[in-house]
């Protein structure tokens, strides 16, 4: 029995050093990575000027053209993410202020968003490689459930957010694959429409306090970024449009551009405009705040 | 709780104490600790089910006192009876009547008549197929003369409920574990050492193959109406590999958790993808399964004894009935008549007992030949288990359809964001260390054993789904 238990500890030795192991291997790569997600570009950039930045969903990463606001002299990039909710964009907006930018104006994706105070899992996971080099986000996450596990438990990250994360994404940051996330200054336009489209239904959703677009504001104020929270476009045949309305009793700061598009022509899907739609969309917007510089 | 839960690993190492630091004096306290251990690790499940197996155990246990203690042959007859009526009665209430009662409400509808069907809404009691098998196996041996009831109730309650084999199997004997109860077990550190590689290997085909495979295999299963015909061949063979990684993989650990404790359980898989011929695959594949069927109902129904008709009979019945025991359903009873249709050909030309023997590969004709037929019988295998997946007997034959209509053979992108060939590389290094190892129970022992259990620790951690929980297949068998 004695000699078994030793090879017990020392089984568990070797599992606790493959596990350390790995955990270098993972960080040191996701550490180099600049190229497969918004989170790792910004993660591993530094000292950037941006007139103009986007944040939020999908509903900024497939509806605001940089391109319009660079032609007309704002340098500007999209980092709205596909499932980011308000915490994840306070915690970019944060990052960015951590690694030095200096940004002018923020636009920012506030509608459906502030619908819940919860959080998207798939975005979270991408913070974590960073989590024991950035205080800034083991900061943000010391509260959630199981940070413990994910800060001192080697790799359990990893393993948590296999899909994510994992071997997989680890491997395409290793040879650089690159994806299509950074191509046109973060703006990924919808293609394929649907059709027939099937009308969204809002008839569950309120607008709620949401405590990431109170972080958002705060940290605006206090680096001197000027804030620009609007909602954007759905399509018409959306079932109760009235939640838009609601927004406005609860944050009236907020700038109502849901219905600057309407053709069903503009839209890939009731809740997500086309290429086209995006590019009308982005004209309203800059139209309504910004004009051209004269020497872009 | 299940194997590769958190719970598990927590409960494994306190019962391992308890067995042999506070009742390794004696086979009685061991045993009173096993069963204790199985009867919270069933209740993990539903406690409510508990009444259920210890009841089965009670009837079993009496019964075969009754039939051994008769002299009489009608009530030798009638207390078997009673017995597997009983525990049939069972598995068919709860695992078969919503089946019976829904075919033959739609019987009734297709000749015009308006049925709506009573159905029953209770949930399987996990490992019923499994404790009513071990059950029975020990009553018919009992009637037979056999072996001798036991008198002991722990001892037999053990038999039945011994935690590692009473959720998936494998499906004991009385001959082949009563006697390892009847004994106080000594440790002996390579059988335990053996058990820890074996669970290692089992949670590498579980995590790793299974359960990698399952997310290929669901994409293209759950959307075959958009697949290609690449993406649905393979979809079947990623769950061939699927089914395989898990319930082996499950086997590996059941085994190698009784090994911690010092008894040996049945052999339930030894390399089926390696078969030359149907017939040496159905001896590799569920062994326990496999042998109960033929020592309880094959052998008895006369076998292949008997003339060309009874054989085929024989052959039909076995795997209709192996198709059935699977689940409630069509296209498992459909999957066991084209395992049937494979089987009977060799049958009938005397050649199901043809590939007994060992074999290895060299480069001569005979190597090809025998790869060729490996390729075949696992080519055809893949082939039935579509039917074993897909959810409805027209889904498998739709897939089927398309698999040969489509005739497109380009990559694919799924939902899941993943190519339909991504993970063939992964199961191609699978194959080959299985194959380099397939004269051993697992890969990891032998030479630098450390080495390869540093590497399948390292592939567990980083190749492992760990996000997308999957249970065990046969646990709802």
């Amino acid at each position: 029995m004695k000699q078994f238990l030793q090879f017990l500890l020392k089984a568990l030795a070797l599992l606790l050093f493959v596990m350390v192991l790995l955990d270098v291997l993972y960080t040191a790569v996701y550490l180099q990575s600049h190229s497969r997600t918004k989170i790792d570009y910004l993660y591993n950039s530094k000292d950037k000027n941006y007139d103009v930045v986007f944040l939020g969903s999908s509903r900024v990463n497939n509806h605001l053209v940089p391109k319009i606001f660079n032609n007309n002299g704002y340098k500007t990039f999209n980092f709205g993410m596909t499932r980011s909710r308000l915490e994840e964009s306070a915690l970019m907006l944060q990052l960015m202020v951590e690694r030095n930018y200096k940004i002018k104006n923020l636009i920012l994706q506030v509608d459906l968003n502030i619908n819940t105070n919860d959080h998207s899992e798939a975005i979270r996971s991408l913070f974590m490689p960073y989590l024991h080099q950035s205080e800034t986000i083991r900061n943000y996450y010391k509260n959630i459930p199981g940070y413990n596990e994910l800060r001192y438990i080697p790799f359990y990250r990893y393993m948590h957010y296999d899909t994510k994360i994992g071997f997989r994404e680890m491997y395409f940051s290793l040879v650089h694959k690159r994806t299509n996330n950074l191509e046109n200054d973060g703006f990924h336009p919808l293609t394929k429409d649907e059709r027939p489209m099937v009308a969204a239904d809002l008839s569950k959703y309120y607008p709620k306090k949401n405590i990431g677009y109170e972080q958002i504001k705060t940290i605006c104020k206090k680096n001197n970024i000027n804030l620009i929270a609007i909602t954007t476009p759905m399509c018409m045949s959306t079932i109760n449009r009235e939640y838009f309305n609601h927004i406005r009793s609860i944050y009236p700061e907020i700038h109502n551009f849901e219905n600057a598009v309407t053709d069903d022509n503009y839209f890939a899907t009731c809740g997500h405009m086309n290429e086209k739609g995006a590019i009308a969309f982005t004209r309203v917007i800059f139209n309504a705040f910004f004009k051209p510089k004269s020497n872009p | 709780m299940f194997f590769n839960s958190f719970h598990f690993a927590i409960f494994l190492p306190i019962v391992f104490l308890l067995y042999w630091f506070i009742a390794n004096k004696s086979k009685n306290y061991q045993n009173y600790i096993l069963i204790l251990a199985s009867y919270y690790f069933y209740s993990c499940w539903d406690w409510r089910f508990l009444f259920l197996l210890v009841f089965s155990t009670l009837l079993d246990y009496f019964s075969a006192i009754q039939i051994e203690k008769s002299t009489n042959p009608l009530s030798r007859k009638f207390w078997l009876w009673l017995c597997v009526s009983i525990n049939i009665g069972f598995l068919g209430v709860f695992k078969y009547y919503n089946f019976f009662a829904t075919s033959f409400s739609e019987l009734l509808q297709s000749v015009g008549f308006n049925s709506s069907p009573l159905l029953l809404k209770v949930i399987l009691p996990v490992g019923i197929s499994f404790y009513t098998f071990h059950g029975l196996s020990y009553i018919i041996d009992i009637y037979f003369k056999r072996i001798k009831s036991e008198k002991n109730f722990v001892d037999y309650s053990l038999f039945v409920s011994y935690f590692p084999l009473l959720v998936a199997g494998p499906i004991e004997r009385a001959t082949h574990l009563l006697p390892q109860l009847k004994v106080n077990r000594e440790f002996n550190f390579e059988k335990a050492k053996e058990g820890i590689y074996q669970i290692i290997w089992g949670l590498v085909k579980k995590v790793v193959i299974a359960d990698t495979c399952a997310n290929y295999a669901n994409a293209i299963f759950d959307n075959y109406n958009s697949m290609n015909s690449l993406s649905l061949i393979l979809g079947a063979i990623y769950f061939a590999f699927q089914i395989y990684g898990d319930f082996s993989g499950y086997s590996d650990i059941a085994l190698g958790t009784s090994k911690l404790f010092g008894i040996d359980l049945l052999k339930n898989f030894n390399y089926p993808y390696f078969s030359r011929d149907i017939g040496e695959f159905w001896r590799k594949w569920h062994i326990s399964l496999t042998t109960w069927f033929r020592d309880y109902l094959y052998i008895p129904l006369g076998g292949s004894k008997g003339s060309k008709w009874m054989k085929v009979r024989n052959t039909f019945i076995i795997f209709l009935v192996s198709g059935f025991w699977h689940g409630a359903s069509w296209t498992f009873i459909a999957w066991g008549f084209i395992n049937a249709l494979y089987f009977i050909p060799l049958l009938l030309l005397n050649r199901n007992r043809k590939n007994i023997d060992d074999f290895s590969l060299g480069f001569n004709l005979e190597s090809i030949r025998t790869l060729f037929n490996i390729l075949i019988t696992f080519s055809i295998t893949c082939f039935a288990w579509i039917f074993f997946r897909a959810r409805s007997i027209s889904d498998a034959f739709q897939y089927i359809k398309r698999l040969f209509e489509n005739r497109i053979f380009t990559e694919q992108y799924f939902s899941i964001e993943r190519y339909n060939y991504e993970i063939l590389g992964l199961i191609i290094i699978f194959v080959l260390v299985e194959w380099n190892n397939r004269a051993k129970i697992e890969p990891i022992s032998g030479k630098y054993s450390w080495l390869k259990l540093g590497l399948c620790l390292a592939a567990i951690l980083t190749l492992g789904v760990f996000s997308d929980y999957k249970e065990f297949i046969y646990f709802q068998f």
